[in-house]
Order: structure tokens, then C-alpha cells, then sequence
């Protein structure tokens, strides 16, 4: 996964209703762009069957020492 | 004890009032006398509300004497983060766009600290909407930090941080999503619990991210943290996220020893690049702790740099959406810094974000698995102690991000795996600055954090500590 670039992020930004212009754009591909590199390691690798609420049970486990 | 009430801590306070050796009032005029003082220096007040704050402490001073004690916190005055809602006070979240909102209802936390006898001073200033770690605000100031007037407080909880320092009220809420209560417990020198996700009801405050945002006090010692997670915590029918369980009795925890007890540092990340004094506070810390008994190990933990990612990713794409609707019909009423930061999330894929929070689980038991051995991980709550107002006021410049996640860089993992942490004072540095140390827990395991805690504060006097007038 790669930092989105201002002309994606413009894209983006217009279909979630809330468009920027070009200037904007370029400053989030900066300021999230870090985020994106961050996470590239992790993302479109998870398992199919891993859902967001797996969180909530293994928090709820009692993890023991 | 003391000549000057608002000196005392939370729970002596409250000892003190149920016992008649001290009245509701002279403990709210006390307060409000520092607040006359300080306030002009430091901005932490959004609403002082002296007249009213008398006329309910000499109220809960007639209940006392006809033998009607309320609860815990009988007559104790305190001021809350200007975020939790109270039916039919102004709550303006630090914020232009709810400058004049009045809510209609009261957040569970707040209630469940009136039914325990408090006494409202006011409200406390914060960041905008709750986003933004240094303590500025463009619409209402810059709050400023008792222990250095030049300094930031951190935020978001900036008026938390700043009014339990100076000893303007005994304790005050705050809220933590990506460190808003450990990081103006750490620059301003108190003592501050972040709570797991879902062990304090979140009704009726001010929501910034859903799966992040915790509820949680700062006060002027373990204890009274304690006292005061007990009376918030459990389980609540307007917040089917706080959890069921039972709650177990927190100030107890504070009085258990802390001897063969394991604690964690970091072998990286939490170390690095630390601040020279920050790092020898770190050490002296872990001195203490092993003089008490405890053992101090080194641990390997998961890449601490991609929970810090997704936690951002998570963060961004939420607070965007609970904005939405004003980002569109009002942007120029948020300060510039505010805005961008909300237009972040606008550029993150739904993919994207549901990744980040699918990761959430693994990574959990991956850290979990990590820190088997120990009780508790110490670290850092920040690299550095608190940095001029000036010098982090970055405005909408393109180096605000980079600023923001240095300020951040300690607490945002904690955040995204949603665990409790506890940020107690650990030292000053030369220039007289606070320094704190986080203690990280298990989720829901609250308990151990405060009784290490508790064990620390027994033996140091870095959270007695108390700021001078200039």
C-alpha cells in the first residue's frame, strides 16, 4: 500500500461529499501519508475470516501471566 | 492538614468535609480563590461559576448538617473538560461551532459523579473538539502551564491538566483518544488514568472517535484517581460499549504491595531518542520501583510504529465522519489547524480503514502475548517535557503533523490497542518542567496499574509537588 496522491485524495474527498481543492489535497498527501507507509505491512494480508469484533474477544480474554 | 483546603488531595478533601473538620464552602471558596489568582495566568477556565458553586456548597452543607450525606464526594467542588454534557449548561467542546450548545442531557460519567455529592465550579477549557495535543486553541487561547506560563499543558484535556496542577479543583475528567489525559498529566506534572475501551461509559460526551475515545480523570495522586474511576466505572444502558462486568474495588488496589511484582521496559521505540533528562527520569523511576520490590525486566514489543498507524488511520476516518455534516455547511468556523486535521480522514479508503480495525484484534493478542511475563510495561509518556507555546503553535504549516506525532508518538499505540495506562509524576527536569512516566496495563486490569502507582507515590513527592505564583 502506497500514500495516496493529492489526485486520488481529490477524488476521494469529492465522492465522500466534502471536496478540496488542489492545495488542500496536497497537504493531506503529506500530512496522512506517513499513516499509509505505517501500515503498508499489514494491509492486504490479513486472514478472510478476521473480523473487527475479534477485537472486543480478545480483550475479554483473561490473558494470564 | 493544611490551611488552605484546595490544597489537599481529592479523597482528604472529601474525608474532611464528611467529618465537619472542613465545609463545602470553605473548600469551593478556596478553590475559587486560586482560581481568581491563577485563571488570568493560565486560561484553564472556559465558565467559572462562583455564585452558584457557593449556593450548592452551602446546600450540601445544610444536607450534612441535618445528616443527609449525599455520597463519597459529598461537597467536593470540581470543573470538568468543557466535553461532558450536563442538562441545560452550555458545553462548547473548545470549539466556535458549539459556542452557544446547551445540552439536554447529562453524560453518565458526570452524573455518576454528582450522585456522589459533587459540587460544580465550572467548566475547563480544552482543545477544539477535543483534537489537538499541545493546549491551543484559536477561539479561546492558549491555556497555560502553572509549572512554566511559556510552556504548553498538552491536550486535549489543556484545562485538566493546567487547573488540577495549580489546584483550581481537586480533580477533573478529561478524555483520552490519542493520549488527551497522560500527556497533560505529563507536562503538567499530575497524575492521569487512561481507561481501557469500555470501562467507563461514554454516554454524553462528546465523541471523537468511537473506537478509540476513553473517559478518565486527573487528579493529584493514584488514590484519588482511584477513588474516582470506582465511582464512574461499569456498566451502562445508554453505552452498550461500557462492559458488564463487575467493578472491582480500586481504592483497595491502592493499598497492596508491590513486591515481586514484574515490570516491563521496552527494549525499543519507548526508549529511543529520549530527551537526556526525560531518559534519567526513566531510570530513576525504575530505581524506585526495584527498591520496593519490584522486578524490573526488559521486554520485546510488536512494532509499535504500525499500531501508532493504524491508530491514526482509525482516528482520522472516524472524527471526519462525526464531522461530516459541519465540514461541509461549516468549515470556517473551525480553526485552520482543526480542519485539516479533519480533512485527513477524508483521503483514507473504507477498505483501509476497516483494515485498521480488523488488525485491532491480532495485534491485541499479539502485545498480550508479548508482556505475558510482566505485570506492567513503564515507558515514557512523552520524549521531552513540555515545549513552549510558541514554539509548538505550528498553525496550519506543513510540519504540523510531524510535530503532533512527536507530541503523540508514546501514547497513540496504547490508544489503538485500547489499553489502560496510567501517567504518574516521575521528576522534573533542570527547568523546573514535570516529567511522567506511563505505566501500561492489561485490558480492563486497571488494578495492577494503580496499586504500582499508589506504591510509587508512597515513596516519592513528585505529585505533592505545587507550583508557585510567579
Amino acid at each position: 500500500m502506497t500514500r495516496p496522491t493529492p489526485k486520488e485524495i481529490s477524488a476521494i474527498a469529492a465522492v465522500a461529499g466534502v471536496p478540496v481543492n488542489a492545495e488542500v489535497a496536497t497537504r493531506i498527501a503529506n500530512s496522512i501519508g506517513p499513516a499509509f507507509e505505517g501500515f503498508a505491512a499489514i494491509a492486504g494480508t490479513l486472514p478472510f475470516d478476521l473480523e473487527p469484533a475479534a477485537f472486543v474477544v480478545v480483550q475479554a480474554g483473561k490473558a494470564s501471566k | 492538614m493544611t490551611t488552605e483546603p484546595a490544597l489537599m488531595s481529592l479523597t482528604s478533601v472529601a474525608q474532611a468535609i464528611a467529618q465537619k473538620q472542613v465545609s463545602s464552602r470553605e473548600a469551593t471558596q478556596s478553590c475559587l480563590d486560586r482560581t481568581a489568582q491563577w485563571q488570568p495566568r493560565l486560561n484553564a477556565f472556559m465558565a467559572i461559576e462562583a455564585e452558584a458553586a457557593l449556593a450548592a456548597a452551602d446546600a450540601a452543607d445544610a444536607d450534612l448538617a441535618k445528616g443527609n450525606n449525599r455520597g463519597t464526594l459529598h461537597g467536593v467542588p470540581l470543573a470538568h473538560k468543557d466535553m461532558y454534557y450536563e442538562a441545560g449548561k452550555v458545553v462548547t467542546c473548545g470549539s466556535r461551532i458549539r459556542r452557544d450548545f446547551v445540552a439536554t442531557t447529562t453524560s453518565t460519567a458526570l452524573q455518576r459523579l454528582k450522585d456522589a455529592g459533587t459540587v460544580r465550579l465550572g467548566s475547563l477549557q480544552m482543545a477544539e473538539f477535543a483534537y489537538g495535543p499541545t493546549g491551543h486553541n484559536a477561539h479561546y487561547g492558549p491555556v497555560h502551564n502553572p509549572w512554566g506560563l511559556d510552556h504548553i499543558t498538552g491536550g486535549s484535556s489543556s484545562g485538566s491538566g493546567s487547573a488540577v496542577a495549580a489546584r483550581l479543583t481537586f480533580a477533573a475528567l478529561g478524555s483520552d483518544t490519542g493520549g488527551s489525559i497522560r500527556m497533560p498529566a505529563h507536562f503538567c506534572g499530575v497524575t492521569g488514568l487512561k481507561t481501557t475501551v469500555g470501562r467507563i461509559s461514554r454516554a454524553g460526551a462528546m465523541p471523537l472517535s468511537q473506537s478509540l475515545d476513553t473517559v478518565g480523570p486527573l487528579a493529584r495522586s493514584v488514590e484519588d484517581c482511584a477513588l474516582l474511576l470506582g465511582l464512574m466505572a461499569g456498566a451502562d444502558p445508554d453505552d452498550p460499549t461500557a462492559v458488564t462486568g463487575p467493578v472491582p474495588d480500586y481504592s483497595v488496589a491502592t493499598t497492596g504491595s508491590i513486591k515481586d511484582l514484574t515490570i516491563g521496559v521496552p527494549t525499543a521505540f519507548y526508549v529511543d531518542d529520549l530527551d537526556s533528562e526525560v531518559a534519567a527520569i526513566l531510570d530513576a523511576t525504575m530505581a524506585v520501583l526495584k527498591r520496593e520490590g519490584v522486578n524490573v525486566v526488559q521486554v520485546e514489543l510488536p512494532d509499535q510504529r504500525q499500531l501508532s498507524a493504524a491508530c491514526q488511520l482509525v482516528l482520522a476516518v472516524e472524527a471526519a465522519a462525526f464531522h461530516k455534516r459541519w465540514l461541509i455547511e461549516r468549515p470556517q468556523d473551525y480553526s485552520p489547524q482543526v480542519l485539516m486535521r479533519l480533512q485527513n480522514g477524508l483521503a483514507i479508503p473504507g477498505v483501509t480503514y476497516l483494515e485498521a480495525m480488523r488488525w485491532r484484534g491480532p495485534a491485541l493478542a499479539a502485545h498480550l502475548a508479548a508482556v505475558a511475563g510482566v505485570d506492567a510495561v513503564i515507558a515514557p509518556v512523552a520524549p521531552v517535557a513540555a515545549p513552549t507555546i510558541a514554539e509548538s503553535d505550528v498553525g496550519n504549516s506543513p510540519d504540523a503533523e510531524a510535530v503532533i506525532q512527536r507530541l503523540t508518538r508514546f501514547t497513540r499505540p496504547i490508544n489503538y490497542l485500547g489499553l489502560p495506562s496510567l501517567a504518574i509524576p516521575s521528576g522534573f527536569t533542570r527547568s523546573g518542567l514535570p516529567v511522567a512516566m506511563q505505566l501500561i496495563g492489561r485490558s480492563f486490569d486497571e488494578a495492577t496499574l494503580l496499586r504500582i502507582g499508589a506504591a510509587f507515590q508512597r515513596v516519592t513527592d513528585f505529585h505533592d509537588q505545587v507550583p508557585k505564583l510567579a
